[in-house]
């Protein structure tokens, strides 16, 4: 805490407009809370670890007949990794209320979305940070199956380098859309079976019928935003085999980007109107 | 508010033959506080529902295939049925030591393994009813279809009693499975990660290994198909993980098994998933044992 | 009766509980005393078995309590009063509890209206007041009729009403000849309900003896405190008779060393006119505070102050 320079006031009686939370401190406070728990550092080097183990795995299944590119066989580790960003944002969206917390932190900033602005951007910070180191321990530990069998890493396919960026971008929306989903749930069980259902379960369940309405569905889940990971021969084959819409380049970014909208408009809702307990 | 006097209760308890708990006893406390809840109730109705519409959805939809078979959506509910019954069955495993309640729970009986094996006996008969009434809600889901199409069922014939037996016990395998994990784990999330890692990611990471299809491999590209003879490594992964092992116990006795996968049939799956559940309930016994609980 | 001997429990390098010995015995209500983080609730865990003694021992009627034929009967508990479901109603808590041990519904009513409780019986224990979930707890406590109760803090957050009927309930449970052991922060409460105080500081046994015993020796125990029209003539008759004398604010002495009447007569001798004067008793409060202060673990930044 600051006193002022004469030394003549207490510290507390500052002036006023120094005083209140600012954007600035509930977003310092809010990562103060974040990186002090402990469960969240291992989960993120839980999620980085998962991540390149599971795409140095499957590396060493890839064939050169595949028709799999060297971009995907460095993000292949997004199946596992979607599961931990997921976590992560859940767990900073319920925590303050299944630990009580809230009460501490809604008394002390009665400005309840500026807390949820503030938890949108560490969930988003933390994520960019692990996401960024699970690429790049992706692309160390594919190295090995990049060198023998699998394709090697090819910036001038068209697409690789986004498909490398989407791996971070999905991986941010999948944690916010944790967040938003927690919010609005306020239970970690609730809010990660329906992160799965939409991000993995109701995709597996509608490929498994395809027909123009299933696809269609499946094109608007957030799942989609895997998209994001394909390089350009990967997408057109996708947006071939489909009978729903063709999203292109874009539009799987754009499905998931709304439904991170719409679910944190709907916890912002929530947060507003609802008792905190 | 109130409160009145104690009096002396001795000769009254002093009376009673056996005092102790009793496996009986535990079981029936157990039931008790399983059925006090409301979670358990959402989770099952829940679950029910969407099984019943998941398969009503799907009769709907292949219902105009020419050679439509009405039973063969009979499981398609289970996809999410699998979730509710993993839920429940972390929900059940972590709560006692969620919630603190655990504190009663083992002073009032010290002996932890009664205590674990009452809430086993207790998840298994709750999820028995939950499979009962989501194989039931299958049924009922298809019904319609069938009928528009004037095919009658007959749930009697040839292996269709052993798919609705097998539905039944996949639901009260997956619940097992999570109750163990949940009591050998102790904390929700973590709890809820494992199981669903194991049961339903770890069978997609296995499948991308194996069918370049999945995401976004090209199939222009693709050699023709080789027919797979015996059994490949992955096969066999995935044959046993809990999920696809649980599965075969859906599938006819007769029906033949995946390419590359061991013929385990459906009696061999649901030894697969058996041992899954009795490995990680052996673990949490352990834990019970060498642990204090706090 | 509960034997506690030599008792260690170590979290990780920390003693929580260091070396503790100590009986709690039939008919009397032991109070159990201790700064925040003493090592009282870990030593009632470890006593109801719930974490095993990294050394030592903890019995209950002689038996370890795991050993324990019917737990509930023998030793009623009552923990943190969040050792309850949220989700489950109190009435269907103490059920489940009844339940384990062949116990009937009617005693799960007579509990919950011995704790007044019947009114809420139906609603979910997440939804109780303090008070409330801690009447549930010494509910769940008394449900067994056991002949051992352990008691940790059950009086704290209960309404005035709620800690008289704690202090009736347990002096009649020790008539009865039960044995009480019961941890609370409350001197004026303990002093007034317990037989005799264990008092522990991390972790060790600082005091273990009957309450007048240690309110006796308190700083203030034995002095007499007399305020007169003059105190200086006083303060020498007295300091001549051999008693210690401690000038206090408003012109009144702390007499030590001398009888109320020995300061009485001395007053007459010098002809001043007394004002006030009487024995003063050392408070329980006092006595424990004496008693730990190098035991405080959790010290506000007024100690701190005081200290320096
Ligand atoms: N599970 C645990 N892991 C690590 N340390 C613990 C654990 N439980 C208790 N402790 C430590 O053991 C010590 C004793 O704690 P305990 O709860 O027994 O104190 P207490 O006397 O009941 O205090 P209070 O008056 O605040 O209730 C404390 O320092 C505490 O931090
Ligand atoms: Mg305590």
């Amino acid at each position: 805490m600051r006193t002022d320079p004469a030394g003549t006031r207490p510290a507390g009686r500052a002036d006023p407009a120094r005083r209140g939370p600012t954007p600035t401190r509930v977003l310092r406070a809010e990562w103060t809370k974040l990186v002090s728990v402990r469960s969240n550092a291992w989960l993120a080097l839980g999620t980085v670890a998962a991540t390149a183990v599971t795409a140095s795995g499957l590396g060493l299944f890839v064939r050169p007949e595949d028709g799999r590119s060297g971009s995907w066989v460095v993000t292949s580790g997004f199946v596992v990794a979607q599961v931990g960003f997921l976590v992560l944002g859940a767990l900073v969206g319920t925590s303050e209320h299944t630990t009580g917390t809230a009460r501490t932190t809604f008394a002390a900033v009665p400005r309840r979305l500026l807390v949820l602005a503030g938890q949108v951007g560490v969930t988003a910070a933390a994520a960019l940070v692990t996401a960024l180191v699970a690429l790049g321990a992706s692309y160390l530990a594919t190295s090995p199956a990049r060198a023998g069998d699998a394709p090697a890493l090819d910036p001038s396919v068209p697409g690789a380098s986004r498909a490398l960026l989407g791996f971070v971008v999905a991986s941010v929306a999948v944690a916010l859309l944790g967040l938003g989903l927690g919010a609005l749930l306020r239970r970690p069980a609730d809010t990660i079976v329906g992160g799965l259902v939409l991000l993995v379960v109701g995709d597996q369940l509608l490929a498994a019928n395809p027909g123009r309405l299933t696809d269609t569905v499946r094109a608007l889940l957030p799942s989609s935003g895997a998209r994001l990971l394909q390089d350009d021969a990967a997408l057109a084959a996708l947006d071939a085999a489909t009978l729903g819409p063709r999203l292109g380049v874009w539009g799987g970014g754009a499905v998931v980007g709304a439904w991170v909208l719409v679910v944190l408009g709907a916890a912002a809702y929530r947060l507003r109107r609802h008792d905190l307990r | 508010m109130s409160a009145a006097t104690t009096g002396p209760h001795h000769s009254r308890v002093a009376s009673t033959p056996a005092p102790g708990p009793t496996l009986g006893r535990v079981v029936a406390a157990e039931w008790t506080k399983l059925t006090s809840l409301r979670s358990p109730w959402w989770v099952a109705a829940v679950t029910v529902v969407v099984t019943g519409a998941t398969a009503y959805l799907a009769a709907q939809a292949s219902s105009s295939d020419p050679g439509y078979q009405p039973l063969g959506d009979l499981t398609v509910g289970l996809v999410l049925a699998q979730l509710g019954a993993l839920v429940l069955g972390v929900l059940m495993g972590t709560g006692e030591f969620r919630t603190g309640a655990f504190r009663t729970t083992f002073a009032v009986v010290p002996r932890r393994w009664t205590v674990l094996g009452a809430q086993t006996l207790v998840m298994a008969a709750f999820a028995l009813l939950m499979g009962v009434l989501a194989t039931a809600a299958s049924v009922l889901g298809i019904l319609p279809a069938a009928r528009s199409r004037g095919i009658a069922l007959d749930l009697t014939a040839g292996d269709t009693p052993g798919v609705l037996l097998g539905m039944v016990l996949l639901v009260v395998g997956l619940a097992l499975l999570g109750q163990a994990v949940g009591a050998l784990l102790r904390r929700t999330v973590p709890a809820l990660v494992t199981t669903l890692g194991l049961v339903v990611v770890l069978p997609l990471v296995l499948g991308l290994a194996s069918d370049p299809l999945l995401t976004g491999g090209d199939p222009a590209s693709l050699p023709l198909a080789e027919e797979v003879t015996g059994t490949t490594v992955l096969g066999t992964l995935e044959a046993l993980t809990p999920l696809a092992a649980g599965f075969l116990m859906t599938e006819p006795a007769s029906a033949t098994p995946v390419a590359g996968a061991p013929d385990l049939g459906p009696v061999g799956g649901g030894l697969v998933l058996a041992a899954w559940v009795v490995v990680l309930l052996v673990a949490a016994a352990a834990r019970l044992r060498a642990r204090d609980v706090r | 009766m509960i034997e506690v001997e030599a008792l260690t429990k170590r979290y990780g390098r920390a003693a929580a509980v260091d070396g503790l010995t100590f009986t709690a015995r039939p008919g009397t209500v032991t109070g159990f005393l201790g700064p925040n983080g003493a090592g009282k609730s870990t030593t009632m865990r470890v006593v109801v078995g719930l974490e095993r003694p990294t050394s030592g021992t903890a019995r209950v009627d002689g038996r370890r309590y795991a050993d324990l034929p019917a737990p509930m009967r023998a030793v009623g508990v009552m923990l943190d009063a969040r050792s309850v479901h949220p989700g489950r109603t109190a009435h269907k808590h103490l059920l489940a509890m009844a339940q384990t041990h062949g116990i009937g519904r009617a005693r799960v009513r007579e509990v919950l209206e011995q704790t007044g409780l019947e009114p809420v019986a139906h609603r979910r224990a997440g939804t109780f007041s303090l008070g409330m979930g801690q009447r549930l707890g010494i509910a769940g406590a008394l449900l067994g009729d056991a002949a051992t109760l352990v008691l940790d803090e059950p009086v704290n957050g209960l309404d005035p009403d709620g800690v008289l009927w704690v202090r009736r309930l347990v002096r009649e449970l020790a008539a009865e000849g039960r044995t009480v052991l019961l941890s609370s922060h409350l001197m004026h409460e303990l002093a007034l309900c317990a037989d005799r105080v264990v008092v522990i500081g991390r972790g060790r046994l600082l005091a273990d003896a009957p309450v007048q015993e240690v309110v006796a020796r308190s700083e203030r125990a034995g002095v007499v405190r007399v305020r007169t029209s003059d105190p200086q003539p006083l303060a020498r008759e007295l300091l001549a008779a051999g008693a210690d004398v401690a000038p206090q604010e408003g012109g009144a002495l702390h007499v030590r060393g001398a009888t109320v009447d020995d300061v009485g007569t001395a007053a007459r001798r010098c002809g001043a006119t007394v004002l006030e004067l009487g024995a003063e008793s050392g408070t329980l409060e006092e006595a424990y505070l004496q008693l730990t202060r190098d035991a405080v673990e959790y010290r506000t930044a007024d100690d701190r102050e005081g200290a320096r």
